[in-house]
């Protein structure tokens, strides 16, 4: 009836027309019991007998409908509207894009549902809008600039992960994730999964509450405690980038466990392989995870001479210095950039043995020693190296136990070397006399930028004096991204410099 | 948090207004000078620094050194700093949360270190008391194995049972204590809990006033650069106002300095055109007259040209004139010409008319006096047909009289003899003989010409062959019955006429002679009757067969005709080239070839043989004769060829008469139509 009507009136451009008996039949036809639009009373209703039919027809076919003053051609949606409406209640079933002409694609992107499978829409939708809508339909907060400015990428990266990070081993379909994998394989290029969840034994963790904790009683522990396996999902990603991973529950808050953190030695060995297969790979994080000397040593041994790796962060872990010392061989053997062991337990063998690595290291441009405990020995032997090193800018040596001897160093090597630009040394001892002598090695420093003596039982006055040369220095680096002209060779704000001088 | 890449980010922002380096005592200026000075700054307020205020001195001696430098970039250099310092300082607050915490963090690791060292000594204080305790105990088993006395055991049994309890209870104890440490330890954790959220919490409100702090600071900031911008603008455009005066000035003082020099040129020029402008004048009268001069000349030679040409009109004129004339009179003519034509014309086309009409009505007559004439001559005859049949039946009815009368007149005879004889025998007893008379033998009528003579039908042939010859030939037909149809008159004349000439040699010499100057049909019958005679022929049945001699002959002869010309040629070599003579006619009839059959067949017995060389002899002699008869016949032709010139002659002489041009129907019209 409705579409019967709706041809009708398309069809006829003024309702005022006079409608053929054709019409007149085909709406009898279609509709004899259903009221008809502006229907004389003389008509009889269409459902008494034939012959009285066949004879009204004749007179109906003369009938003139009275015009309607407030109808418009504008009330009348247009065909394309019409179809491309069909086409979007039906896109799940049926979808048609590609064919469509720009405008049209654009109408069809701009009312689809976010909520369509992704099956359909992966591999078909390219619009960010769409895919704009989608985030928004899902998170409140996105932070498309941290994804390449890609939506898309976002909707995908953040999907997956909140897929892993729920993800609980013996109980979720593995499937869940693999069947994605086709559709996300090339969109996602990082990877930040902030929690990983064990397999339920107890009564779960209160973000996995919902899932039943039957059948996992009876089992022995050894194997209960493995997580979820990422190697066939990291095999499949081709282009990722990006691993950031954390073996342990998040805000577990007063239900603490111990064995909620633990990053059993399978979970390593596979981890290891994992990483060691994806190429692609730039930058790799493994933070809260427990990962003792033993661990990191399997880890960093399956990373040597990886083609990719710029950046490792092991920062809050177990690592102590024979982990350090790992650390120190896969320096020589890749090209890392970024080293991060914040928050470890090297002491100073380790940093020792890494300041050996560093001395001839070109690649590495940032290392964080943060709340170690390297103390004098380790601080003196990285001081040492840093003096031959001319790669390194940023060094964080910040809750180390350094005292004035390690200063005494530092201050040396501040007035030798041009490539560092930040240097944090706060939470340290260095005392008053420690302070005058970074103070007297800041005085020919022309690079370092930054210099953070909080908390370090500096004089104030040395600390501000620092501050005044490290505020020269800023100066006159901002002159050099200004006008690098004047140089011999170009700056980068933070990259390293040579002395123009 | 990692403060210089936040402050990077934010210095970027800040120098996004600043478009011009800074040129203040910066020791990386160009100048030298500069530099020394800003080194120098820099060392006192290094040395100056230590007891003073640095930085109001410093940005003295810096807005010292950058008093030459605009409003603008003062406020931007000012607002930049002060901006940098904000944020160095905000950041440092809030990194101030970590770093505490980190602090803390590091004594709690002293303490939990201190701590655990001193569990550990104790556990192993414990143990080892525990261990004596227990080789205590475990010796005491030895003891008690030799106790014999049941009450020693029972009291060494109870010790022992004591001081297992009493190192049970260490235990216990020991592992309370723990416990109580690790309820501690959890409080602990809660208050870290706590203490870490509150940390959180601090830090994002911290930072939270800083973005606000440094978004308003930013804005007061810019909002001051722009009022500096503005500023230095106004003065900017003060000043340029001034410039632009003084320039405006400057300009006009020069512009009338050019006026000046203007005016002067301008009565230099005019002078200078004043002169040219006469000496102009002179150079155009001279050259005025001259032309005038020798326009006149020209002029005067155009009023010569001018009568020439208009004699030559006048001329061309006249010639027009009579040439028009004659056109006139020629078209007169010419019209009159036209008429004349038409006229002549039409004239023409009458006769034509009437000619074509006159044509017509003597064919008509022509048709109908044909068919008059034909009618006559079925009536004819009929007419003759009816007249012998009459003739016929009269010569019946005349017989049959004849008879009737004869017998009548015999029956008289017969008595009168009978009456006679008896007078004779009787009455004069002398004996009677009775007479012979041939009427008495005779039966029928006694005819004069009891069948037409074979020369009278010659006669009669030839006599029809001099009149017209188609009435001949019908009274031809007509007299010759008997004869076979398909030969016309007009060869039996021919044939007659042939047999005629080829057989002269039955014909006496003297005959000849005599019939020489008869004429040509008298000639002709002559001789064919001479012939005639001679061949013995004599009635018209004689003729006939004759004539149906040559016919049988012919249709004989056909085939035999190579047997009869050895024949012929022993008979009559004389008349072979007259056979071949006939042979070229056109008649191929073959009577030629008939005539001489009747001598082969019939007349070829030893009696003619004197004939025959008699007609050897005569055929000899024939060829002279022909050819004096050609002469003859030549020389008339010749006369007849005369004649006829003349007469064409003559009838051409008439045809070109004048006459005849005047006449309406010349008569060489009337000539040709007829031969049409």
């Amino acid at each position: 009836m409705q579409e019967t009507l709706a041809t009708s009136t398309l069809s006829a451009p003024r309702r005022s027309s006079i409608s053929t008996q054709e019409m007149f039949s085909t709406a009898d036809q279609t509709s004899s019991t259903g009221p008809q639009p502006s229907r004389p009373s003389n008509i009889p209703p269409p459902g008494k007998s034939k012959g009285w039919n066949s004879g009204t027809k004749l007179r109906r076919m003369r009938r003139i409908i009275a015009e309607d003053p407030e109808w418009s051609l504008a009330t009348v949606p247009l065909l394309t509207e019409l179809c491309i409406q069909h086409i979007i209640k039906n896109f799940q079933n049926n979808p048609i894009l590609k064919q469509l002409l720009p405008e049209h694609q654009q109408k069809v992107l701009s009312h689809l549902s976010p909520e369509l499978p992704l099956a359909v829409t992966a591999n078909l939708i390219d619009d960010e809008n769409y895919w704009r809508r989608c985030c928004m339909h899902r998170w409140p907060v996105c932070h498309v600039a941290r994804h390449g400015g890609s939506w898309k990428r976002l909707f995908f990266e953040r999907h997956l992960e909140n897929l892993i990070k729920h993800f609980i081993p013996s109980t979720t379909d593995p499937a869940v994730l693999l069947d994605l994998l086709p559709l996300c394989r090339s969109y996602v290029r990082r990877l930040r999964v902030d929690q990983l969840l064990p397999p339920v034994q107890l009564p779960g963790p209160p973000r996995s509450g919902e899932l039943s904790d039957s059948g996992s009683e009876g089992e022995t522990e050894e194997p209960a405690t493995d997580h979820y396996q990422l190697r066939d999902l990291v095999a499949g990603l081709s282009h990722l980038e990006e691993l950031d991973l954390v073996y342990g529950v998040k805000d577990c808050g007063m239900n603490f466990e111990g064995n909620l953190f633990l990053f059993t030695y399978r979970d390593c060995h596979s981890l290891a392989a994992t990483i060691k297969a994806c190429h692609t790979l730039k930058i790799f994080r493994l933070t809260r995870s427990k990962v003792d000397d033993d661990k990191a040593r399997i880890l960093i041994r399956s990373l040597l001479n990886h083609p990719a790796l710029e950046e490792l962060d092991l920062s809050h872990n177990l690592i102590g210095d024979r982990g350090a010392r790992a650390a120190a061989k896969l320096l020589s053997h890749s090209h890392l950039r970024v080293l991060n062991l914040a928050n470890n337990q090297v002491r100073a063998p380790g940093a020792q043995s890494l300041a050996h690595a560093l001395a001839h290291n070109t690649n590495l441009i940032s290392l964080n020693l943060r709340l170690n405990c390297i103390e004098d020995e380790g601080g003196q032997a990285l001081a040492h190296a840093l003096q031959t090193n001319k790669c390194l800018t940023t060094l964080h040596l910040g809750g180390n136990e350094l005292s004035e001897p390690t200063a005494t160093l530092l201050s040396q090597v501040l007035s030798v070397n041009t490539t560092l630009t930040s240097i944090n040394l706060s939470c340290n001892h260095i005392g008053l006399d420690g302070g005058k002598q970074l103070l007297e090695g800041m005085s020919d420093n022309k690079t370092l930028l930054e210099l953070d003596l909080r908390l370090s039982d500096v004089a104030q006055e040395s600390e501000y004096l620092i501050g005044q040369v490290l505020c020269a220095n800023r100066e006159a680096a901002r002159q050099r991204t200004l006008n690098p002209g004047h140089l011999m060779s170009p700056v980068i704000a933070k990259g390293p410099e040579k002395p123009a001088r | 948090m990692n403060p210089p890449g936040a402050l990077g980010v934010l210095e970027e922002k800040e120098e996004e207004h600043l478009s011009t380096p800074i040129l203040g005592p910066s020791i990386h200026s160009d100048n030298p000078q500069e530099r020394i000075q800003a080194r120098r700054l820099r060392i006192a307020a290094r040395l100056e620094a230590r007891r003073r205020e640095a930085l109001g001195e410093y940005l003295d001696g810096k807005k010292e050194s950058e008093e030459d430098q605009s409003k603008s970039y003062k406020q931007k250099e000012e607002s930049r700093l002060k901006l940098a310092k904000l944020l160095l300082c905000g950041t440092e607050l809030v990194t101030n949360i970590q770093v505490a915490t980190d602090i803390r963090e590091i004594h709690r690791r002293v303490e939990e270190q201190e701590i655990k060292r001193q569990r550990l000594e104790k556990l192993e204080n414990e143990v080892k008391t525990s261990q004596d305790k227990f080789d205590e105990i475990t010796a005491k088993w030895e003891e008690c194995k030799q106790k014999r006395i049941p009450q020693d055991l029972w009291d060494m049994l109870n010790t022992q049972q004591m001081h297992c309890a009493g190192l049970i209870e260490d235990k216990n104890k020991l592992i309370s204590e723990l416990q109580q440490e690790l309820k501690i330890k959890d409080d602990q954790y809660v208050k870290d809990l706590k203490k870490q959220s509150d940390d959180i919490c601090l830090l994002l409100e911290r930072m939270e006033e800083q973005v606000k702090h440094v978004m308003k600071t930013f804005r007061q900031e810019l909002n001051y650069i722009e009022k500096a911008f503005e500023v230095e603008r106004r003065e900017l455009l003060t000043s340029n106002k001034k410039k632009w005066e003084q320039a405006l000035q400057a300009h006009n003082a020069k512009e009338l300095e050019y006026l000046m020099n203007r005016i002067k040129k301008v009565e230099d020029y005019e002078k200078q055109l004043n002169r040219q402008r006469i000496w102009d004048w002179e150079e155009y009268n001279m050259i005025k007259i001259k032309l005038e001069q020798d326009v006149q000349v020209l002029e005067q030679q155009l009023q010569q040209m001018k009568a020439t040409y208009q004699l030559n009109q006048e001329k061309l004129e006249y010639n027009f004139q009579v040439l028009k004339k004659r056109d006139e009179e020629s078209t007169v003519i010419k019209s009159q010409q036209k008429r004349k034509i038409n006229r002549l014309h039409d004239t023409l086309n009458n006769l034509r008319s009437k000619y074509a009409k006159q044509i017509k009505q003597f064919q008509e007559e022509n048709q109908s006096l044909t068919s008059d004439y034909k009618r006559l001559v079925t009536q004819f005859k009929e007419l003759q047909k009816s007249m012998r049949h009459f003739a016929l039946i009269d010569d019946k009815q005349f017989r049959e009289i004849w008879l009737m009368n004869e017998e009548e007149a015999k029956d008289l005879i017969s008595r009168a003899f009978d009456v006679d004889r008896i007078i004779h025998t009787h009455h004069l007893g002398l004996p009677w003989t009775a007479p012979d008379f041939w009427f008495l033998r005779n039966v029928g009528p006694i005819s004069q010409q009891p069948q037409k003579s074979a020369t009278q039908i010659l006669e009669e042939v030839l006599m029809q062959a001099e009149e017209e010859e188609t009435e001949e030939a019908a009274s031809e037909a007509e007299s010759y019955l008997d004869l076979p149809k398909q030969i016309s008159p007009k060869t039996t004349r021919k044939i007659l006429m042939l047999l005629c000439d080829e057989s002269g040699f039955l014909i006496e010499n003297k005959l000849l002679s005599l019939l020489l100057p008869l004429e040509k049909n008298e000639c002709y019958l002559l001789r064919l009757d001479a012939i005639f005679s001679a061949l013995g022929i004599e009635s018209e049945d004689d003729l006939y067969k004759l004539v149906n001699f040559f016919l049988k002959y012919r249709v004989y002869h056909s085939p035999s005709s190579q047997e009869q010309t050895s024949l012929l040629s022993v008979l009559e070599p004389g008349k072979q080239p007259d056979l071949e003579g006939q042979k070229e006619e056109s008649l191929v009839e073959g009577e030629p070839e008939e005539k001489e059959a009747p001598p082969s067949s019939r007349l070829i017995h030893p009696n003619d043989v004197l004939k025959i060389l008699e007609a050897f002899v005569m055929g000899l002699k024939k060829p002279s004769l022909i050819l004096t008869q050609r002469a003859k016949l030549l020389i008339e032709n010749n006369s007849l060829e005369q004649q006829n010139t003349e007469l064409q002659m003559l009838l051409q002489k008439y045809l070109d008469s004048k006459i005849n041009s005047e006449l309406q129907v010349p008569p060489t019209r009337v000539f040709r139509a007829p031969t049409k």
